[in-house]
């Protein structure tokens, strides 16, 4: 009769001695080499960008001229330290919703605006508190939109995102991982940026348009993210570049 | 092999496999979340929430990795059969930590919309025709799903109530949970990242899975089982009696498939069917200890001549009739109904 040698373990038995120390030399490893990946994966993380909410400011209060584009934009008149008069801040409403409807009411007017403001760099954007203490129009006192200067015709390379996370709501506030947010704030009307490439007039963020100069058309949606070049036309409000674009002229870039 | 159920049957073994389990998740989960941010230096730090998010999605995708390379290297070297033994207690916490990866992502990407995140969740990347920009969100949910599904089923109580059949394949869900997570990464965060650690991480484990598969795969095509010889009468031969060890069996694979197990027991023959009633684990890499042979997946017990298993358990498995001539071992191929008593049959030590 042949003799057996192979260990037999059975889970609620002890294992034999042999079994006992490779099993403990398999566990350790195992824990180990897991909490090795924790550091290595958690500590290769790509920085998220500088953009972020600028709580430590507290609320801001300025007045200026809405724009309607139509995404709403704020040409600073009255400034403070933080935010000085000839800034141009797109503006927004906390969470992912824009303010196109409350500020249309606005549009050529004079305004007080006050909220928070998100930095990124030359992106600036402004969440306005609810209601009138947020925005008012400022009865008797004219002022005028600067007249937008046209910039002859582009074709820019880079990604379409939305202007709130970009501008620090979230971080990382771009890519494809964060498509899918990025095309809710835009479907709730939160202003659509273009993240370019190379800077245009020194700036690496436009605020992206349709052909029309209506919101980002439905076109644009699936490209959302992705890094593409498009053609269209850019024109200076205040100091923030507006580019309207051809979807039809959108194409992947590897 | 149980008469009630309760929740968790504990034995010290079980509490040292937790051990290492939670100690290699905890492990993971605290250099990521708390000591990896120090070593990060970024201007501005990753939002907490997608930070907590990527340390539990990635610890899921790596348990769910070494919970695939179990089966096959338990099959190549039976030292790794223990890692088996409780592996579901692993599975169940997988499923806890990607349902917190969930939770992270749902809450903040999906949240603070007019629209409820669950809506939001289906609507807002809507590019199915498209590779790149796919929501990659929707092979992240069918991984979350079946995990869950594999989770709460994971209990005997299930087992039985399914049946060890069904129970099975519905268990091979775990591959299109593997399957799915590794679509959710490729096409989510791989697509979305400068720094390509987490890339080669990915790729080894998912190639090591893999590659175990396939190496077990031609392993037991090489070395497996026998196949039964056919003699007179419709009987079929599987061994000569010298062959089989005391308190051991040799397995065989009758024509219509099935398996055979004869086991010696003080020096007496007996063949029962090699399929386990708990879970079709294969009794004839098992041994009988004090009398009863013993499932080497989770220790259900069985009379070796009678394929029952002693009271108060009431599992059965079939036996087989069983001859000795000239030494070699025959069986009557046409098994015995079920918890059959068949006398064994006397053969020299
Ligand atoms: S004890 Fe679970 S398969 Fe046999």
């Amino acid at each position: 009769m042949k003799k057996d040698t192979t260990p037999f373990f059975v889970g609620y038995l002890k294992p034999a001695k042999k079994l006992r120390s490779f099993l403990l030399a398999v566990g350790v490893g195992l824990a180990l080499l897991l909490t090795t990946f924790g550091i290595v994966i958690g500590g290769t993380q790509d920085d998220p960008g500088y953009g972020s909410f600028r709580f430590d400011y507290g609320p801001q209060t300025v007045s200026g001229v809405v724009e309607m584009l139509p995404y709403p934009i704020l040409h600073v008149t009255d400034g403070n330290e933080r935010v000085p008069a000839g800034e141009t801040l797109m503006l927004t409403a906390g969470g992912k919703t824009g303010v196109a409807q409350r500020a249309a009411r606005f549009d050529g007017k004079k305004v007080k605006a006050t909220g928070v403001v998100l930095e990124r760099g030359a992106l600036n954007m402004l969440q306005l508190r609810g209601g009138k203490r947020g925005l008012d129009a400022i009865d008797g006192e004219e002022a005028t939109a600067p007249t937008p200067e046209p910039l002859g015709k582009w074709k820019l390379a880079g990604e379409i995102c939305d202007g709130k996370c970009l501008a620090g709501a979230m971080r990382p506030g771009r890519g494809l991982a964060h498509k899918a947010c990025a095309a809710l704030c835009l479907i709730g009307d939160i202003p659509a940026v273009f993240v370019s490439t190379k800077p245009v007039e020194g700036a690496d963020f436009l605020m992206v348009l349709g052909k029309d100069g209506e919101a980002l058309p439905k076109a644009a949606y699936d490209y959302i993210a992705q890094y593409i070049s498009v053609e269209g036309d850019i024109t200076r409000h205040g100091n923030l570049l507006v580019f309207t674009i051809d979807p039809g002229t959108i194409e992947v870039l590897e | 092999m149980s008469v009630k159920y309760v929740p968790v049957q504990w034995n010290k073994n079980k509490w040292y496999y937790n051990f290492f389990m939670v100690a290699g998740v905890a492990g993971f989960l605290f250099l990521f979340l708390y000591v990896s941010p120090q070593l990060l230096s970024h201007e501005k730090s990753i939002n907490p929430q997608v930070h907590n998010a990527r340390a539990f999605g990635a610890c899921a995708f790596l348990m769910l990795s070494i919970i695939l390379c179990i089966g096959p290297l338990a099959r190549l070297d039976k030292r790794f059969l223990p890692l088996l033994y409780n592996r579901r207690h692993f599975g169940v916490m997988t499923a806890f930590v990607a349902l917190t990866h969930f939770g992270y992502i749902l809450d903040w990407y999906f949240a603070f919309s007019k629209s409820s995140k669950y809506e939001t969740l289906i609507f807002s990347n809507t590019s199915y025709g498209q590779i790149v920009g796919f929501p990659f969100e929707a092979f992240g949910l069918i991984a979350l799903v079946s995990l869950l599904i594999l989770a709460t089923t994971s209990h005997d109580f299930w087992l039985k109530f399914l049946t060890a059949p069904v129970w099975k394949r519905i268990h091979y869900l775990i591959y299109v949970a593997y399957i799915s997570v590794a679509a959710h990464i490729s096409l989510g965060i791989l697509q979305d990242q400068q720094n390509h650690a987490f890339t080669a991480i990915f790729l080894v484990a998912a190639l090591t899975v893999i590659s175990l598969h396939v190496i077990a795969f031609l392993h037991e095509r090489k070395s497996g089982d026998p196949k039964a010889q056919s003699d007179t009468d419709g009987w079929v031969r599987v061994c000569e009696a010298s062959e089989i060890p005391e308190a051991r069996a040799k397995i065989a694979v009758l024509p219509n498939g099935d398996r055979v197990a004869v086991f010696r027991m003080d020096n007496k023959l007996s063949a029962i069917s090699n399929a386990c009633a708990h879970q079709n684990g294969p009794l004839g890499e098992g041994k009988i200890l004090r009398c009863l042979v013993t499932c080497p997946w989770h220790g259900f017990q069985y009379d070796v001549r009678s394929g029952r298993s002693p009271a108060p358990f009431t599992e059965i498995i079939p036996t087989y009739k069983i001859a000795v001539r000239d030494n070699v071992v025959l069986v009557d191929p046409n098994a015995n109904p079920p918890g059959t008593y068949v006398e064994p049959v006397e053969v020299p030590a």
